[in-house]
């Protein structure tokens, strides 16, 4: 089909063709920005967890009394919480899944150059491989004679064993298998071996955020004191966590003196995890659709109008021997071009909307496949509303031109 | 007239209601989402105290090492240290007030073993905090210098505190304990609504402080300092230990880390400033401040200000609104000018019979009004369904640790702002209409009539 016709008549109707021009352009603006700056934000979202995490529970007790003595305490609860039937496991823990952010550096060699590999150390016992449910993928687990414990002061000595994640052994060591291995968890800290690798679980949302979600080791060792209490996870049985909450937390409170600082399941400490980058994004996202509706509404609302305005010549054409599909595609062609100019000028919008909000914010919102993501979207949103109006032109009967109207 | 030209424009708008509606349904759903987003930056940048917020100024005096950068912007400038503190204390000047404060936490407790303990927020103030920042009292009092002095052991609790910990009686007179110091309840404060927590410059939302204690107590029991400590080189290394630990060193060091608030009179500014200078001038003398003398006085509205411009949620936010709008009220404009050229032949005939152009302009200006109208009135349904929309969002996204009451003034319509939103709807209406009743009053009078 001859492009020309459809040049001549935008040419008649400039000011409708502008209009829809610079409608798709901010369209495309806003809709392609709150799109980029919704999947920015959305990057890394809610990834599995590896840990069964609407059976476990948390409990971050404190001591505000500084005459009570913690190593007691915590033998005490962990006796006491294992003493509920629901209850089928629990370990001490210095680190929560999903809110570990203590990040430090990993090394391979301790020499002044040597690269440090991003990780969170979750010191425990050997309870928590089974508390995790995480399954051993090379090596052997941890052993209750390979945990070190006792208050910080007393106890200088520390674990020389861990065990690491399927993905810290892959960033490690590659391909080779990690069992045996010496890694430093600071330059200035002694050697540590590496005796098993167990499967992935989410750390928390500072290594999520560097995408290096997995990457944690576990070191058999349990110290405290006054400043320093572990944490506690405890896996239920499944589908009981919530009401045995009120009974593990009253469990919490018979020693005195303390004060439980958090008490949840790890569900709801993933939720917090992801939930203010979530529910930013899909703000963007909702009004992205509204957009988009709006402007869905708007373009056939035009188009309809055009076709009224057109009617004769469209009668015309069909009294000449235009088939139906002839007329369809005189409009969606027309759309096409109006769509395509109106995208282009849109993506320049959006360079600049984008340019702007980066600079603000600090953070690269842009991203190619997103841009033609959205551009596609536009104009196959553009093409359904000409569509309907389009179909309304192609019945006009062919007889109207020799009704003389 | 002018009732003759309203029917004919109640006739046009009920001829096409499918039109009509979507015009109006595109400028609410523009102006709705415009209107939440304004509401939102409007009740944050609400400055408390409005009635003396221009002469409560935050000091910030230059104190630091000679190799240090320089500041870009006054926000940038560290705090007080602790014994410009209690020297800036010391200067006498009628009419002028002056108080400082950090933040602390703990936990309180009781001895009705029935009621658990809490941790909480809390502020470590000195006796003119309340006076100045006019917090309302529902029993009790503030302290007053003296009983600061000797170091008592008294405190300030919040009414969420008090009805948590003692059913909401006057608790005045009786015994709380923070981790496992005991103090005496003097005063209970009434809900204190702040926008933001602007006192200790942290300017956050929804968390008010629940208990206000004085500084000497704070000090001599070493409770927590939640401050960041900037430090000269050589306390650098320990800097976050002062949070808990090294009192001594601390006390005595360039660190700078106390919010130091004044409130001076349009007519004292010149006289404190100078006062401050010459305080650092002797200080300079000491061998302390051994840059070149600077210091800030920054009233209440500039932080605001400068705060506010920096939210960047709201930025984005405000930035895509508005160009929302844009798109609907182009959107309008389409819709619009479809609707009227439809009317060409009934135009060209009033024209031919000879109507005014004035006349058709009215009639359809008057349409316009009506629509925009309607849109503004949609569009505030709309705003405010949009804004406890994002009051829920916020409480969801803070995992429901933010309090309903402690933030929903700041998602809250009022008649500034619905007033805005009607005045944005009739205007943007109307010069989105524009060019469409431009186009249809230039209808040449009987040009379509021709054919028929």
């Amino acid at each position: 089909m001859d492009i020309k016709p459809i040049f001549l008549g935008l040419k008649q109707n400039k000011f409708m063709a502008m209009l829809m021009i610079i409608q798709i352009a901010f369209t495309m603006g806003v809709l392609s920005s709150s799109v980029l700056v919704a999947t920015t934000t959305l990057q890394e979202w809610n990834v599995p967890s590896g840990i069964p995490h609407n059976d476990i529970v948390r409990i971050s007790p404190e001591f505000f009394d500084d005459n009570q003595d913690v190593g007691q305490a915590m033998f005490n609860d962990l006796k006491r919480v294992k003493d509920i039937p629901a209850v089928i496991n629990a370990a001490p823990s210095n680190a929560v899944p999903f809110t570990a952010e203590n990040m430090i550096d990993v090394y391979l060699a301790t020499e002044e150059d040597a690269q440090g590999f991003k990780t969170v150390v979750f010191e425990s016992d050997e309870q928590i491989i089974d508390v995790l449910q995480l399954s051993l993928i090379d090596g052997r687990l941890i052993t209750a004679s390979d945990v070190v414990k006792g208050e910080i002061d007393s106890t200088p000595q520390s674990a020389s064993e861990v065990m690491i994640s399927q993905d810290m052994a892959k960033v490690l060591f590659g391909d080779d298998s990690a069992i045996g291995k010496t890694i430093w968890l600071a330059k200035s800290a002694d050697p540590v071996k590496v005796i098993g690798v167990y499967s992935n679980f989410m750390t928390g949302e500072r290594l999520n955020g560097r995408g290096k979600s997995y990457h944690s080791i576990i070191r058999p060792q349990v110290k405290w004191s006054l400043n320093q209490q572990p944490h506690y996870l405890m896996r239920v049985e499944p589908g009981t966590a919530v009401a045995l909450l009120e009974d593990i937390i009253d469990v919490f409170y018979l020693e005195r003196g303390r004060y439980i600082n958090s008490s949840e399941l790890l569900k709801r400490t993933q939720k917090r995890m992801y939930d203010g980058r979530g529910s930013r994004a899909l703000t963007f996202l909702v009004l992205s659709l509204v957009l988009l509706i709006i402007t869905g509404l708007g373009i056939t609302g035009l188009t309809a109008f055009q076709v009224t305005q057109k009617r004769k010549q469209i009668g015309t054409r069909r009294a000449l021997g235009a088939k139906k599909s002839d007329i369809m595609r005189y409009f969606l062609t027309e759309n096409s071009v109006l769509t395509l100019i109106g995208l282009v000028i849109g993506v320049a919008v959006t360079l600049s909307i984008t340019f702007e909000l980066s600079e603000q914010a600090g953070q690269n919102f842009f991203n190619l496949g997103v841009l033609l993501m959205t551009a596609l979207l536009l104009w196959v949103v553009n093409i359904l509303a000409v569509w309907f109006p389009a179909k309304r032109a192609a019945n006009i009967a062919p007889a109207i031109v020799t009704r003389g109207a | 007239m002018f009732s003759y030209n309203f029917q004919l424009a109640l006739k046009s708008l009920k001829e096409r209601p499918a039109l009509t509606l979507l015009t109006i349904l595109a400028i609410a759903t523009g102006l709705g989402l415009y209107t939440t987003v304004k509401t939102m930056s409007y009740q944050s940048s609400q400055v408390p105290l409005a009635h003396k917020s221009k002469n409560i100024f935050l000091l910030q005096m230059d104190n630091r090492e000679i190799t240090a950068d320089a500041v870009e912007h006054q926000a940038r400038m560290v705090d007080t240290t602790y014994k410009d503190t209690l020297n800036l204390m010391q200067l006498e000047m009628p009419g002028v007030k002056q108080s400082f404060n950090w933040s602390t936490y703990g936990i309180l407790n009781v001895e009705d073993e029935n009621i658990n303990p809490l941790q909480t927020t809390a502020a470590v103030v000195n006796s003119t905090f309340f006076t100045m920042f006019e917090t309302p009292f529902l029993y009790g009092n503030g302290w007053d210098k003296a009983t600061e002095e000797g170091g008592e052991a008294v405190i300030i609790i919040s009414k969420l505190m008090n009805d948590k910990l003692f059913g909401g009686r006057n608790s005045v007179g009786e015994s709380v304990r923070i981790n496992t110091h005991v103090l005496k309840i003097i005063g209970v404060l009434d809900t204190w609504y702040l926008n933001s927590k602007f006192y200790n410059r942290s300017f956050w939302p929804g968390y008010p402080d629940n208990f206000f204690i004085p500084y000497t107590f704070a000090m001599d029991n070493n409770l927590p300092r939640s401050a960041g400590f900037d430090c000269w080189a050589a306390n650098a290394d320990i800097s976050r230990s002062f949070r808990t630990e090294n009192k001594g060193r601390l006390i005595n060091s360039e660190c700078a880390w106390v919010t130091f608030w004044a409130e001076v009179p349009e007519a004292k500014v010149t006289d404190y400033r100078q006062q401050i200078m010459s305080y650092m001038e002797s200080e300079k003398a000491l061998g302390r401040f051994p840059r070149e003398l600077e210091m800030y006085l920054t009233n209440l509205n500039d932080q605001y200000n400068y705060v506010n411009g920096r939210n960047q949620f709201l930025n984005t936010f405000s930035v895509l609104a508005t160009l929302f709008f844009a798109v609907c009220l182009l959107n309008a404009v389409g819709i619009l000018l479809a609707k009227f050229m439809r009317r060409k032949k009934e135009v060209s005939l009033r024209r031919a019979l000879g109507a005014k152009k004035k006349t058709i302009i009215m009639q359809h200006l008057l349409e316009v009004i009506i629509i925009g109208f309607l849109g503004g009135v949609l569009g505030i349904v709309i705003s405010y369904f949009g804004l406890q929309g994002m009051l829920n969002i916020r409480i969801y996204s803070s995992d429901y640790t933010v309090r309903v009451e402690d933030i929903q003034p700041l998602f809250q319509l009022n008649w500034v702002m619905i007033g805005n939103a009607f005045a944005t709807g009739i205007v943007c209406t109307i010069v989105a209409s524009i060019y469409p009743i431009w186009r249809l009053c230039n209808v040449p009078p009987a040009s379509q009539l021709k054919s028929q």
